[in-house]
């Protein structure tokens, strides 16, 4: 397919799940109502529903969406391995421990600024941590079984601290910090997170020629003339902008940037490069889908949106391991 | 409608009480008081503290020193505590040991077997409850008399402040952790109610404690929400959900910490500055003015 072609298509697809995202909610606007309460300003209770409740979570489930899927497109291409993913390497869980270090301390008072900071902070560390680990070895299996423990060992210390919050109730938070969701968040959320997500989106978009040189292997890359550390450094440092803003708001969203590279993958010309717009747009059709879905499926309780990417994205992840198992233990 | 509703279950309420308090009184009379009695839930903690007789009260649980929780948490600082293991009970060799339903159902269950006394107390509790629950504190305690004055000035208070209502009846909603309301048949549903509030999430058909979604709330405009007191120094996403900008947008809804803190996380006689605040508070929204 085209790339033009699959962008257009990709980002109609957006569109409509964004629409759909503002139209599903327990109260029963009808579409007259909320596209009025949409635009006309004033204190009108559908205006209110409309602009401060929908919109920041429509909102936040496109740009949290597009940079899992980039992240997990630009990792995949970087790392030259195929399970690479925000979640699954652990950078989206020592995202989340940061946030919740700094701000259930107490030690930045009760702002909302403590979340971004701690979850950019954890987001780097964790990078950091497995692209040393990855360099050392260039083995696909050790950035996972990395990856693997770095996951375990956040959401512990995760627990661990919300269950020595001094507040009775933060336990009950564990379960938003590992298995995200988009309940009740606001526009401060949209303007704490969509700038530095941006932000990322932009580095991972400036590395589009070095990640298609080194396709070719990193002695390749330099000989065409690719600069290895700026390389490095632009991909952590959009990376972790990415999805710390992403984790800060939303928790930990797991999956989305494993499955949605694999799946349009085969529509593109395999460049890494050329895969970079369409798996975010891709990752941001998959994370609105699933944001409409756990509002219809439980109203009431309503679940945990990571929990229904883990249900899509984890059997996916097995099949993948199957189906890479070959060339996995020969790696190994 | 409501109004009927109420009044039926108020009935059926006290003549339930009327049975027990017959079949308490054709048990056999206790020979003593028990001399060291130990408690192991938050609102027993706070029944015993406000009724026992000196040195009668051995130890009291954790929860009880915490601010956000106990209303009494600066006299439980003077008590030791324990954390509600039978372990810290068996060392501990008390006469009588007072708990609630709900929690601990393990530990009660073996204490029992290991042939310790344990009353246990309804953890539903609303403010009509309140006074035979000091009642009956007082009954296990031995300071009956002490109970009994308590428990009446309770009552003429509750019935005071009751009659202070003058069919403006103002609307709120009352925020747990998280989002989560407090609905019909929670002791913050009764409070509302003896101060004049119509409870928006009972009335949405939540019973006992559930989230309500802010969308919802929206649209009822309530007059007030009232937010869990004590969490400033105690960050948690939870505490932000009432005061989310959708709420906030709201002309006329006074969002806060209206209650004082801990007094209606359990029923006791301290509940009573939970109702007072919330009536001072309704007077204020909706003055009965000339009608009174």
């Amino acid at each position: 397919m085209r790339p033009a072609v699959l962008n257009i298509i990709l980002g109609l697809l957006m569109l409509a799940l964004f629409v759909a995202s503002m139209a599903v909610g327990p109260a029963e606007l009808g579409i007259s109502e909320s596209v009025r309460g949409l635009f006309a300003g004033g204190g009108e209770a559908a205006g209110i529903i409309m602009r401060e409740i929908r919109l920041p979570r429509a909102l936040l489930g496109l740009g949290i969406g597009f940079t899992l899927g980039i992240s997990g497109a630009v990792l995949q291409g970087f790392l030259r391995n195929p399970l690479a993913e925000p979640g699954i390497i652990g950078v989206s869980a020592m995202a989340a421990f940061g946030a919740v270090l700094i701000f259930y301390s107490g030690l930045a008072g009760s702002t909302l600024y403590a979340l971004p900071a701690g979850a950019l902070l954890g987001a780097v560390v964790a990078v950091l941590l497995l692209l040393a680990l990855a360099a050392r070895s260039g083995s696909t299996l050790t950035l996972i079984l990395a990856g693997v423990a770095l996951s375990s060992l956040s959401a512990a210390l995760t627990s661990l601290v919300l269950n020595l919050s001094p507040n009775p109730f933060a336990s009950y938070e564990i379960i938003f910090w590992l298995l995200g969701s988009l309940k009740d968040r606001s526009m401060e959320h949209v303007w704490l997170a969509l700038p530095l997500m941006a932000a990322g989106w932009l580095l991972i978009a400036l590395s589009g020629r070095a990640i298609d040189a080194l396709s070719l292997g990193e002695e390749a890359a330099a000989s065409l003339g690719i600069h290895m550390k700026r390389t490095r450094l632009l991909i952590v440092m959009g990376t972790a902008l990415g999805v710390g803003a992403a984790t800060a708001v939303a928790g930990t969203i797991g999956f989305v940037g494993l499955v949605v590279p694999h799946l349009i993958r085969p529509l593109t010309n395999r460049l890494p490069s050329r895969l970079l717009l369409p798996a975010g747009l891709g990752g941001a059709v998959l994370l609105l889908a699933a944001d409409v879905a756990v509002r219809l499926v439980l109203p009431a309780g309503e679940l945990n949106v990571g929990v229904l990417t883990a249900l899509i994205g984890a059997p996916f992840f097995l099949w993948l391991v199957v189906r890479s198992r070959r060339e996995v233990f020969y790696a190994a | 409608m409501t109004a009927g509703k109420r009044g039926v279950r108020r009935t059926l309420r006290k003549a339930t009480i009327c049975l027990m308090t017959l079949a308490l009184s054709s048990a056999p009379v206790l020979a003593q008081a028990p001399a060291r009695v130990m408690s192991l839930n938050l609102c027993t903690d706070q029944l015993a503290m406000a009724l026992a007789a000196p040195g009668q009260l051995t130890s009291i649980s954790l929860l009880s020193r915490d601010p956000s929780l106990s209303a009494m948490h600066e006299e439980a600082e003077t008590y030791p505590v324990n954390h509600g293991r039978a372990e810290e009970v068996f060392l501990e060799k008390p006469d009588l040991v007072v708990t609630g339903t709900y929690s601990l159902h393990n530990t009660t269950g073996l204490l029992k077997r290991l042939g310790f006394r344990v009353e246990e107390f309804s953890f539903i509790q609303t403010v009509e409850t309140i006074p035979d629950d000091i009642r009956r504190m007082g009954a296990l305690l031995g300071q009956d008399a002490r109970a009994e004055a308590m428990a009446k000035g309770f009552e003429a208070e509750l019935s005071q402040i009751e009659s202070r209502q003058c069919g403006k009846q103002p609307t709120a909603i009352a925020f747990e952790q998280g989002g989560v309301a407090a609905g019909s048949g929670t002791l913050a549903d009764s409070a509302l109610a003896a101060a004049g509030f119509r409870n928006l999430a009972a009335e949405a058909g939540i019973a006992g404690m559930a989230p309500m979604p802010i969308e919802l709330i929206v649209p009822q405009k309530p007059d007030v929400i009232i937010t869990r007191a004590g969490e400033e120094d105690q960050p948690s996403l939870g505490a932000k959900v009432p005061y989310h900008p959708a709420l906030r947008a709201l002309e006329g809804t006074r969002i806060g910490p209206f209650v004082p803190r801990g007094t209606w996380s359990c029923g006791g006689p301290f509940t009573m500055e939970a109702v007072r605040a919330l009536a001072s508070l309704r007077e204020d929204i909706a003055p009965c003015g000339e009608t009174r």
